[in-house]
């Protein structure tokens, strides 16, 4: 008796130590929310408490997609980041504020693609004739992630009209809407084990000829380009569709299965009662 | 019928097969309380069953080697004719087996079923348990893709907090520093060959070790559910005056089955995702880790426990000591009461684990 | 009794259901295991004309088995199955000879597959070519 009350007794603890890890375990482990931070560059340290014009771009280059992909001012300006008296030596690279017509070029380094649409574009045979540049539209310290809302009234209306500008938005933005949906459907389908490999470098290829389309000003030639483009993501569609429709099959068979057996689990069920 | 009859007669006259049938069988008889729990076992041969078939029809197709692996089961899911469907039943099957070996557990755990004479029961049990583990975590490994690869990192690091031996032992598993195309060898030799029969062999000792001490009693529906057995001789616990097991209770343990295979595909056709999570279809990728890593839901609360404890050894031994307190069950609760009603301090501790585990295996999945 | 007439109706529904059931596993199971779906209309190969110099025999790969493309000292053209009608082995080509030898029980054969000498029962089978602008279709 009393070796039995003794046992007991080691099962007492149990429940105060579950209590106590329940209890403990916020303070125990404490969230890891951590940014990764980098260094701030010697140009931000300066130029951040200098007045108006020269402190003004910190700001703006804070909000921007730039600066969330650490990509800071040396990156684009030159110059050494770390040490102040080089910061903006040329013999270090700097090169400062880029003139007007030299703005595409300035871009074009990281953004070659983008510069040869641009520069083949209405709006890049206007550069230096009254044209705009790349940070006419997109900005020069606060460029967020481009999207067809660059595209808007108020913008293009600074130069001309907006009925050419309307159409050509328009009509991207109906490719875009399709161009997502597929994107959708095939991770959807990828995390279900279906072999998504070809779709998904159809697509890729698809929305990289998509993209070159975002420079071009000519209505007529973005009309064109968007219906070829349509045309091969119907393609990707209807592929889609295959997969969508033998999977619907898949569903109802297994429903039928899922009947069955509850039929089968039911008819045994009764015929065990036949022998109580 | 009648060619049926003469066949019997004719393996009868030569094995006593009706000998066996009315021993076995027909004149096996079962309380008559008994509930539909007890057909949980059953359930886990026919899991056990079907994994191992599936298992096989899958090796037909399955590639072993690090390069090739998740190709084969590409190619097994998108191009052999009904390739999805058995890997499906695999995957699912093997989740399902770990959840009714839980349910088997509690079942056993709540009627006090794990008592005197049938420690040796409990204790082969909790050997399974482990086994089964043990197969769900190489088979893991197969499809060598980002989830498998990092799920086995992190759950081969653990191992590492053990003093002394504990790197070494980790090495050992992988069979080299990091998980590579040596411990998918290991893994896979493990998981088709070494592991499926010692479980075998296991359940067939459970089995036995059934059928040698006698079903139990559920102690429900009668007044006296603390009788103390005397341990002076070996009794078979016979129920006299109870319900043959063919036909009657052969006939719940099909309807019960089918009511499982009906949950099962239910899973597979229309839950399909339910085993996976996106990265379970990269290939894996040996130097990038991706975000929000985790183990599969039955190993969750381990891995939240690790992560609570600063030390990883604590965090260990902590689930040691738990498991071996579950382990030695039968013999640290030597009270012969079984109705769960009646064992307070047992219902308290048990309900406290369980919401536990519940809520350990919870945060797990959200930390 | 009563009993028994529904055990009779119950025990038929069930074997008729199980039976549907056995049927609904191994449909998959067979499918599963069996050998890919031939196409219909085996792919074509196409080679140059160039690829087979006279007196040679070029060894291709043709609806999945081995085949043989051989150009004779006259000129001619034949595209020929290269497995033995004996007992399957892959025959070889014997350029002093110009006839096909099998290694495995000494079968011979012609450049347009008749049987020369040996155990084989069957001429070598005769694929279809074509032969256009110095290009060989094959099928």
């Amino acid at each position: 008796m009393m070796i039995k009350a003794s046992m007991r007794i080691l099962a007492l603890p149990l429940l105060p130590i579950g209590a106590l890890i329940l209890a403990t375990m916020p303070i125990l482990h404490p969230t890891e929310a951590i940014c990764a931070e980098q260094p701030e560059t010697v140009c931000i340290q300066c130029h951040a408490s200098l007045p108006d014009k020269l402190g003004a771009p910190v700001n703006l280059w804070r909000n921007s997609i730039h600066a969330e992909n650490g990509i800071s001012c040396n990156s684009c300006h030159g110059g050494d980041p770390k040490n102040a008296a080089e910061a903006m030596s040329p013999s270090k690279g700097f090169i400062g504020v880029p003139s007007e017509t030299n703005v595409p070029a300035f871009c074009g380094r990281c953004h070659p693609g983008v510069q040869k649409d641009y520069l083949a574009s209405g709006h890049g045979r206007a550069l230096g004739k009254g044209g705009p540049t790349c940070v006419t539209c997109h900005g020069n310290h606060q460029v967020l992630k481009a999207s067809l809302d660059l595209i808007n009234e108020k913008s293009c209306t600074r130069c001309h009209s907006f009925e050419r500008a309307k159409a050509i938005k328009d009509a991207m933005q109906q490719t875009e809407g399709y161009i997502e949906g597929i994107g959708r459907r095939i991770s959807g389908f990828q995390a279900t084990g279906v072999d998504t490999e070809r779709l998904g470098k159809g697509l890729f290829a698809v929305r990289n000829r998509f993209h070159t389309l975002f420079h071009e000003v000519n209505v007529a030639r973005v009309k064109t380009e968007s219906t070829q483009i349509n045309t091969e993501l119907a393609k990707l569609d209807a592929d889609l569709k295959v997969i969508e429709e033998s999977h619907a099959k898949r569903r109802v068979a297994g429903a039928i299965a899922v009947s069955c057996l509850l039929l089968i689990a039911l008819l045994v069920h009764l015929l065990r009662r036949t022998y109580k | 019928m009648a060619l049926l009859k003469r066949l019997y007669r004719w393996v009868d006259l030569r094995i006593g097969a009706s000998e066996i049938v009315a021993k076995e069988l027909t004149g096996y008889l079962l309380p008559r309380n008994i509930n539909e729990w007890y057909s949980l076992g059953s359930i886990l041969l026919v899991i056990f069953a079907l994994q191992v078939v599936t298992g096989m029809l899958l090796m037909v197709y399955y590639v072993p080697d690090a390069d090739k692996a998740f190709k084969s089961v590409t190619f097994i899911m998108n191009e052999v004719p009904y390739g999805w469907l058995i890997r499906l039943c695999h995957a699912v099957g093997s989740n399902m087996m770990v959840a009714v070996l839980i349910l088997h557990m509690l079942s056993t755990l709540f009627m006090g079923s794990y008592k005197s004479p049938r420690e040796l029961n409990w204790l082969t049990g909790f050997i399974l348990l482990t086994l089964v583990q043990g197969i769900s975590l190489t088979g893991y490994l197969a499809p060598w893709s980002q989830l498998s690869f990092w799920a086995t990192t992190v759950a081969t690091n653990s191992a590492s907090a053990i003093p002394v031996i504990g790197p070494y032992l980790v090495e050992f598993l992988r069979g080299g520093k990091l998980v590579g195309p040596p411990t998918l060898g290991r893994f896979f030799a493990l998981h088709v060959s070494v592991l499926p029969v010692v479980i075998a062999a296991l359940i067939g000792a459970h089995l036995f070790i059934l059928k040698r001490t006698g079903i139990s009693t559920p102690p429900f529906g009668s007044s006296e559910t603390a009788k103390p057995w005397r341990a002076e001789s070996y009794s078979y616990q016979s129920h006299p005056g109870g319900i043959p097991f063919f036909p009657n209770y052969a006939l719940q343990d099909l309807t019960s089955i089918c009511i499982y295979f009906a949950i099962f595909l239910a899973v597979v056709f229309f839950a399909p995702n339910l085993p996976f999570t996106p990265d379970a279809f990269v290939p894996a990728d040996p130097f990038k880790t991706p975000a929000h890593i985790k183990p599969e839901w039955y190993f969750l609360a381990n891995y939240q426990t690790l992560k609570i404890f600063p030390s990883e050894l604590l965090g260990l031994s902590v689930q040691a000591i738990a498991m071996t307190f579950l382990a030695l069950l039968p013999f640290i609760d030597r009270s012969p009461e079984r109705h769960p009603m009646k064992r307070p301090l047992f219902l308290i501790c048990t309900v406290a684990g369980i919401l536990l585990w519940i809520g350990l295996t919870v945060w797990g999945h959200f930390s | 009794m009563e009993n028994d007439g529904r055990r009779k109706f119950l025990g038929v529904c069930l074997a008729g259901a199980t039976a549907a059931a056995a049927v609904a596993v191994a449909y998959p199971v067979v499918r599963y295991l069996g050998p890919k779906s031939r196409q219909a209309g085996a792919e074509k190969l196409v080679l140059s004309a160039s690829d087979v110099p006279e007196g040679e025999a070029k060894f291709i790969e043709y609806a999945g088995a081995s085949a043989v493309l051989v150009k004779t000292k006259t000129g001619e053209l034949i595209a020929l199955s290269a497995v033995c009608t004996h007992l399957g082995c892959i025959v070889q080509w014997v350029k002093d000879q110009q006839h096909f030898l099998c290694p495995c029980h000494g079968g011979l054969f012609a450049t347009d597959g008749t049987v020369l000498a040996g155990p084989p029962p069957r001429p070598l089978a005769k694929i279809p070519l074509t032969l256009t602008e110095g290009k060989i279709t094959i099928g």
